[in-house]
C-alpha cells in the first residue's frame, strides 16, 4: 500500500501551514531581503541612466553618486559637514525631548494647564518651521545655537503629545495599588508612571529623532556655511546632483541609525514587558 | 445612507469639474512664432491675427520693483508685439537653470554665473541679453565701521545670503581685487536677513544687491558705505538665457523675446515714472510700501542697466567671471567663455 499522498488528499492543516511557514522565513530572512531589495533598485536606477541617457545634472548614474561619496569621504568634506549636523541633531533632540518631557508631565497631570496651554502648542505647530526659521536666525545668529533651536522645536510637539498621552495611559488601579501602599510622589513617578509610560514616550521619541534631522536640514537651508543641509544648497547652487545625493543618503542613513538607538533604548528599559509576556 | 450617497455624488462632481478647470488652457511653450510675424524696421514684430505664444519667463526672486521691464514688457505690449504672452514666474533661479537645460522651459532670466556653472556641469545654457550691464552685488556697512575700501575688509565678519550664487561670486570677486581671500574674512551665512543682521551690529558688513538694501538702509537714516564689485572688476550680471535647442531651433522666437525685452528695458530707462506706476499692479503691496525708497530702488537699478551698447555681453566680461570662479574652484570642467553667450538676436 502507497504511503504517499497527493496533495489534494493531504489534510487542511498541513495545506494551511505552508503560507505561515513562507512568512516565517521571510520574517526570519529580513536583512538578506532588504540587502536584494537596495541591489535590484540600484540596478533599475543604473538601467535606468543608461537607457534614457540622463544627463548627471538631472539624474547622475549610482556609479557617479558613489564616486563623489569616496572624493567628498577622502578630503573630509562629509565627514565634517555629517559630523556637525549629527551634533546639531542630537543636542537639539536632547533639549527638546528633555522640554517636551517636562511639560508633557505638567500637562498630563493638570487638566486645568492642558486647557491653557493646549491652544498656544498647538498654534505654534501650525505655523511652518521654514517660516520661523529666518527669525530664529536674525534673533540668534547664524551660529549653530539657531540650529539647534530649530531642530529642538521640529522634535518638541511630538514628544509632548505622546508623553501626555503616556502618563495619562497609567492604569488607574496601579495608581490605587500605589495609593494603598502610600508611595511618596517622587515613588510614584520613579516605580509606576515612568515606567508604564516609557513604551509611548519611546514612540515619540523615535518619531522626534527623525524629525529632528529634517528641522536641522531645515535651519542650514536658511542660513548655514557648514552641515549636511549647506551641503545640499552647493550641490544645488553647482548643479552637483551627485553632491546632493551624497547628503540625502547621508541624511536618510543618520535618521535610521538615530530611529535604531531610540529602538534599541526602548527595547534595554522596557524589558519587564517582554519577560512578562 | 441617502444622504451619504448625495455627498458622495456632489464630491466626484466637485473633483471631476476641478480637473477640468485644472487642465492648461493653452500650449505647452515648445510651438513656434506665427508665421505671419515679420520684424520692422523699428524692431518690432507687425502684429498677426495668429494666437500668441505662451511663454513661462522664471525670475528667480520674489515680485519686486527691480523687475519693472518686465511688467512694462507685458503691460505695454511689448512682447504682445513680438507674438508673445509672457507670464512670469516666481520660482527659484537654480530650479529655473535645470528647466531650461532640459528643455521644460525656453526662457529665464538668470545671472551670468549660473551659466558658467551650469555649462562646466553640462548645462546647454546660451545668454542672449546683458539686461544688467553692470554687476549689480556690492559689500556694505556702516559708515561709523570704517570700511571705505577693500582692503578694510580684512579681519571682518561679512554676512551673505549663503555660499553660493551671485552674491558669493560677487563677494570673492570683491575680495581678490583687494587682494584678500576667504581667509582674511569671516563669511557668514545669514539668508535673506542682510538689513537687519547689519542694524543689528551682528555683522560688520553685509554682501547685497546694492540697488536694493542700501536705499532701505538711508531711508531708515543710517549713513552707509558701499563697496561696488563693478568698480573693482567686470563681471557678468542678470540676463535673458535660452537654451541650445531652442536657439538651433527657433532663432526668430529668440530673437523676438531678446527684443521685446530689451525694448521694455530701454523704455523703463526713458520713462521710469510710467514703469514705477505699472510696477504696482505685478508687486504685492508696492502700493502700500515706502514710496521714496521703492523709487530710488527702481532709480538705482536703471543705472546698472544703462549702457552705450544695451543688452550686449562683453567678452571681458565673461572672461573676468570665469576667472574669479577658477579661482574659488567652482568650474569643475573646462569652460568655453564664447559659448556661454551670442549677441547675434540684438538688433542695433
Amino acid at each position: 500500500m502507497s504511503t504517499k499522498k497527493s496533495a489534494s488528499h493531504q489534510p487542511d492543516s498541513i495545506r494551511n501551514d505552508n503560507p505561515k511557514k513562507g512568512i516565517e522565513w521571510l520574517a526570519r530572512h529580513n536583512g538578506w531581503l532588504v540587502l536584494v531589495s537596495i541591489i535590484v533598485v540600484l540596478a533599475a536606477w543604473a538601467l535606468i541612466v543608461s537607457i534614457t541617457q540622463m544627463p548627471a545634472f538631472l539624474l547622475p548614474s549610482p556609479e557617479g553618486v558613489w564616486n563623489k561619496f569616496t572624493i567628498t569621504l577622502q578630503d573630509g568634506t562629509l565627514l565634517t559637514n555629517a559630523l556637525v549636523t549629527l551634533y546639531e541633531v542630537l543636542i537639539g533632540l536632547i533639549l527638546g525631548s528633555v522640554v517636551a518631557m517636562g511639560l508633557g508631565y505638567l500637562l498630563a497631570k493638570s487638566r486645568l494647564m492642558e486647557k491653557l496651554l493646549s491652544p498656544y502648542l498647538v498654534a505654534s505647530q501650525a505655523i511652518p518651521v521654514v517660516a520661523i526659521a529666518p527669525l530664529l536666525v536674525i534673533w540668534f545668529g547664524p551660529g549653530i545655537f539657531s540650529k539647534i533651536l530649530i531642530c529642538s522645536l521640529t522634535v518638541f510637539f511630538p514628544v509632548l503629545v505622546n508623553t501626555m498621552i503616556g502618563f495619562r495611559a497609567v492604569p488607574e488601579n496601579l495608581r490605587d495599588l500605589m495609593r494603598s501602599l502610600r508611595a511618596t510622589r517622587w515613588q510614584k513617578l520613579r516605580l509606576l508612571e515612568i515606567p508604564a509610560a516609557l513604551p509611548v514616550l519611546f514612540g515619540g521619541l523615535r518619531i522626534g529623532a527623525t524629525l529632528s534631522v529634517i528641522g536641522a536640514v531645515v535651519g542650514e537651508f536658511v542660513g548655514s556655511d557648514r552641515g549636511l543641509g549647506f551641503l545640499i544648497n552647493v550641490g544645488r547652487g553647482q548643479f552637483d546632483t551627485a553632491l546632493v545625493f551624497v547628503a540625502v543618503f547621508t541624511l536618510i542613513l543618520m535618521a535610521l541609525i538615530l530611529y535604531g538607538a531610540a529602538m534599541l533604548a526602548e527595547k534595554r528599559s522596557t524589558r519587564w514587558k517582554a519577560e512578562r509576556h | 445612507m441617502r444622504i451619504f450617497r448625495c455627498a458622495l455624488i456632489a464630491v466626484m462632481v466637485f473633483t471631476l469639474s476641478a480637473c477640468a478647470a485644472g487642465k492648461p488652457s493653452g500650449p505647452k511653450n515648445t510651438a513656434t512664432l506665427p508665421a505671419t510675424a515679420v520684424p520692422s524696421a523699428t524692431n518690432t514684430i507687425i502684429p498677426t491675427e495668429k494666437p500668441l505664444l505662451k511663454v513661462n519667463l522664471p525670475v528667480g526672486y520674489i515680485p519686486n520693483v527691480q523687475f519693472a521691464p518686465l511688467y512694462v514688457g507685458i503691460e505695454k505690449g511689448f512682447y504682445r508685439e513680438a507674438g508673445l504672452d509672457v507670464t512670469i514666474d516666481y520660482s527659484m533661479e537654480n530650479d529655473n537653470a535645470v528647466l531650461l537645460a532640459t528643455g521644460e522651459l525656453q526662457f529665464a532670466i538668470l545671472s551670468g554665473e549660473q551659466v558658467l556653472l551650469g555649462r562646466s556641469q553640462g548645462l546647454p545654457l546660451v545668454y542672449t541679453l546683458a539686461w544688467y550691464q553692470q554687476y549689480p552685488v556690492g559689500i556694505i556697512a556702516k559708515t561709523s565701521a570704517g570700511i571705505n575700501s577693500v582692503a578694510d575688509l580684512k579681519g571682518k565678519k561679512i554676512g551673505l545670503p549663503g555660499l553660493f550664487g551671485a552674491s558669493y561670486i560677487g563677494a570673492m570677486a570683491l575680495l581678490y581685487s583687494g587682494g584678500l581671500s576667504d581667509k582674511d574674512v569671516t563669511l557668514d551665512s545669514i539668508g535673506f536677513n542682510q538689513v537687519e543682521m547689519l542694524l543689528a551690529d551682528r555683522e560688520d558688513a553685509v554682501v547685497v544687491y546694492i540697488a536694493n538694501e542700501p536705499a532701505q538702509l538711508e531711508s531708515m537714516g543710517e549713513k552707509i558705505s558701499v563697496l561696488k564689485v563693478s568698480d573693482a572688476v567686470q563681471m557678468v550680471g542678470n540676463g535673458l538665457v535660452t537654451n541650445e535647442k531652442t536657439v538651433q531651433e527657433k532663432p526668430e522666437l529668440v530673437r523676438a523675446m531678446t527684443m521685446a525685452t530689451l525694448n521694455a528695458i530701454q523704455y523703463t530707462i526713458d520713462h521710469p515714472d510710467e514703469a514705477y506706476e505699472i510696477s504696482k499692479a505685478y508687486v504685492p503691496n508696492l502700493a502700500a510700501a515706502d514710496q521714496v525708497v521703492q523709487k530710488q530702488v527702481l532709480l538705482n537699478s536703471i543705472e546698472l542697466w544703462k549702457s552705450g551698447k544695451p543688452g550686449f555681453s562683453e567678452p571681458k566680461a565673461w572672461e573676468n567671471m570665469r576667472t574669479v570662479m577658477k579661482t574659488m574652484g567652482l568650474l569643475t570642467s573646462a569652460v568655453d567663455v564664447s559659448a556661454c553667450f551670442t549677441n547675434e538676436f540684438i538688433t542695433e
